[in-house]
């Protein structure tokens, strides 16, 4: 029982980071209809640049987050600029592998500025003190980061649905030529959804580094399970990208304590399938309809 | 026309005599002013720390020859490859080694899957091949000529660590936190070999993980429901931290053993206190106990600042190549790979800066068959068992 009151936790925790990765994804798809390949390694570098504010500069620690945040939304908003906007011909595919060679761009940069060697991230809470509740196991750094997350999904959620931008990025993300006709900045509003998306992993990637170590490549299992529970809870809903995080989370967790530890990774697969075939649109997604 | 034809007999005559004596003097990656070595590591991927240090080591090593002149006026020149870990990428690494790159050696390999996935093609294409970081894959494989093995053997090393865990430290049932390839299963078939071997001690179960894994919480609290009090731990440094890490949550402390491919001094900031206590295997001395080796560590740093921050893996890179080194220098100024091998063979006790009492001959081709434990104490390493020998397999 104890047991399975600590796979349960573990897995909410884990599931909290997955569904702050998926939100990243669902922002970007919900806008422009691109799944960004990029969006793991925006979080590696997020959490890189605050490591070389907290280490090396020696920045007090909200400083260096917000420097950290500040400078991944600057790189995505910069790549949509740069990058995308110049290829806004190319079909939704191309688009999409553009951002494939924006990962490997970012992770190859990474490991040159950085190293490839494993760092330990340096954050005010530990995971090695916590709490104890009847043999189950929460530690300070877990509840730390399940609360940023949470706070994290909240104002994101604010912001797309009761501002005027998050207004605008509905209804460029609805119908782009409508939007235009209007006098929304389409291209301003993509920009800020990439530098919002590039903030948004920046924030995953300082909260996952502290759990996974600092590696070039901590977000690769990750960002793959983001996209899983961003599929579980729909592409298109972001309360969906959130339950589907903790519910794969939990799934996995319980899936390794009672069944197998080996077919862990593929369960996400699984889900994924078994949730295209059954229920395309996700959890909480809508069905898309387009008239011809 | 009779002139025609003679002419033309001639012409013939005279290119297969040229063909004949190339083939004589061109051996494979050798000039008269260069010698080229290549390997495959990780040098993007979850493994990247091994192959950067190990890749690092072997270059900077070869670099510091180089600049004290060579041998026999002939430089290194090294190839490094990115294999990411990936097995697939490795065997094509390897073919692009050989076909594209013309080395006359390969040195090195990380992980036994890349290996056992790139074996077939460097053994029947007869290119040197000097330590590949693997299990014993070598069984059933007739043609080793070209192959010479200075790395001690998982299996043995799960062994002699269970063995000496029941001997030594009271251990009575023993788990194993494993990679999920030839790798972790090699030193899980050590173990159990162990326990089979030892008296009073039994195996309790294991756990494994995908080298992607970024949570390992489940495999902590199912290693714990096994009942162990040791659990063996064979994963790569970010898994072996956090699994270290995991159990200490768990306010569960069992004896701890690794293998010696998490000795790296790095594990002390990754795991923390939690590395304090641990078992390691080790097969050359500890960095700081050994003038020779230090020195050689030195330099490498010289040449490659970033090796400070993986001192072991870029020691044990030169503990791979300097074997081969030697035999290059031995075989003297007319070079070729049957010289080399011949060179190789007459290895006896010979020790490197870093290799030590290496021996290969006519039908024995892993060169060590000892390793010695260390044990963590306040964040250094410190000898507890002198040189353990175990027979070689091949």
């Amino acid at each position: 029982m104890v047991d399975l009151a600590q796979f349960v936790v573990g897995g909410l925790a884990t599931g909290t980071l997955y569904g702050l990765v998926a939100l990243g994804i669902v922002l970007l798809y919900r806008s422009s209809r691109v799944l960004n390949f990029a969006h793991g390694d925006l979080a590696a570098l997020g959490a890189f640049i605050a490591f070389t504010m907290l280490v090396q500069l020696g920045w007090p620690f909200l400083t260096s987050v917000a420097v950290s945040l500040g400078a991944t939304a600057a790189a995505g908003a910069l790549f949509y600029f740069v990058v995308l906007r110049p290829v806004k011909e190319a079909t939704l595919l191309g688009r999409i592998v553009v951002t494939l060679g924006l990962a490997l761009v970012l992770s190859g940069a990474i490991t040159l500025l950085w190293g490839a060697d494993t760092k330990v991230f340096p954050f005010p809470l530990s995971e090695l003190r916590g709490y104890r509740l009847g043999g189950v196991f929460v530690s300070h750094l877990r509840l730390g980061l399940s609360a940023a997350g949470l706070a994290l999904m909240g104002a994101l959620y604010l912001l797309v649905q009761r501002t005027r931008v998050g207004l605008a990025m509905r209804a460029v993300s609805q119908d782009l030529v409508a939007a235009q006709a209007l006098g929304i900045p389409a291209r301003r509003i993509f920009a800020l959804t990439w530098g919002l998306a590039g903030a948004l992993g920046a924030a995953a990637g300082i909260l996952t580094a502290p759990v996974t170590l600092l590696t070039p490549f901590m977000m690769l299992d990750p960002f793959l399970k983001g996209f899983a529970a961003a599929v579980l809870g729909g592409m298109d809903s972001m309360p969906g990208a959130v339950l589907g995080g903790w519910l794969l989370g939990m799934a996995e967790s319980l899936f390794a304590g009672y069944v197998s530890v080996k077919f862990k990774t593929t369960l996400a697969f699984v889900i994924i399938i078994l949730m295209l075939m059954v229920r395309p649109e996700g959890l909480l997604g809508r069905e898309f309809h387009r008239r011809v | 026309m009779k002139h025609v034809r003679l002419l033309g007999l001639a012409l013939v005559l005279a290119a297969l005599l040229f063909s004949a004596s190339a083939g004589v003097a061109q051996e494979r990656g050798i000039t008269p002013t260069e010698i080229v070595i290549g390997s495959t590591v990780p040098l993007s991927g979850p493994a990247s720390y091994w192959g950067l240090g190990v890749g690092g080591g072997i270059d900077a090593y070869l670099k510091s020859i180089n600049d004290a002149g060579g041998i026999n006026g002939r430089k290194f020149r090294t190839v490094l490859l990115d294999d990411s870990y990936l097995p697939a990428r490795a065997a094509v690494n390897v073919r692009e080694l050989v076909e594209r790159h013309n080395v006359f050696a390969i040195v090195g390999m990380i992980g036994t899957a890349n290996a056992f996935a790139s074996r077939g093609y460097i053994l029947e294409s007869k290119t040197l091949w000097i330590t590949p970081t693997t299990n014993d894959i070598w069984a059933g494989l007739r043609d080793r000529k070209y192959l010479f093995v200075t790395y001690p053997s998982y299996h043995n090393e799960g062994r002699i660590l269970t063995e000496y865990a029941a001997k030594s430290l009271g251990t009575k049932s023993i788990a194993v936190f494993y990679q999920n390839d030839e790798y972790g299963l090699g030193l899980v078939r050590g173990v159990k070999y162990g326990v089979a071997q030892a008296k009073g001690i039994k195996f309790a179960g294991q756990a494994s993980y995908e080298v992607t894994d970024a949570d390992v919480s489940a495999q902590a609290v199912k290693l714990r429901a096994t009942g162990a009090d040791t659990v063996f731990i064979a994963a790569t440094p970010t898994q072996g931290a956090l699994i270290v890490r995991e159990m200490g949550k768990l306010g569960w402390r069992p004896r701890l053993l690794a293998t010696f491919t998490l000795g790296d001094p790095v594990m002390f900031r990754l795991a923390g206190e939690a590395w304090n206590d641990i078992y390691i295997g080790a097969y050359f001395p500890i960095p700081g106990t050994d003038p020779k080796l230090d020195e050689m560590l030195a330099t490498l740093i010289k040449y490659n600042a970033a090796l400070r921050n993986s001192p072991y893996n870029a020691l044990a890179g030169v503990s791979f190549v300097e074997p081969l080194v030697e035999a290059i220098r031995r075989a003297g100024p007319n070079l070729t790979k049957d010289g080399v091998v011949a060179a190789l063979e007459s290895l006896r006790n010979w020790d490197g800066a870093v290799a030590r009492s290496v021996t290969f001959g006519k039908d024995r081709r892993q060169g060590l068959n000892r390793i010695f434990i260390v044990k963590a104490e306040n964040g250094k390493y410190v000898k507890v068992t002198d040189w353990i020998s175990y027979q070689t397999q091949f």
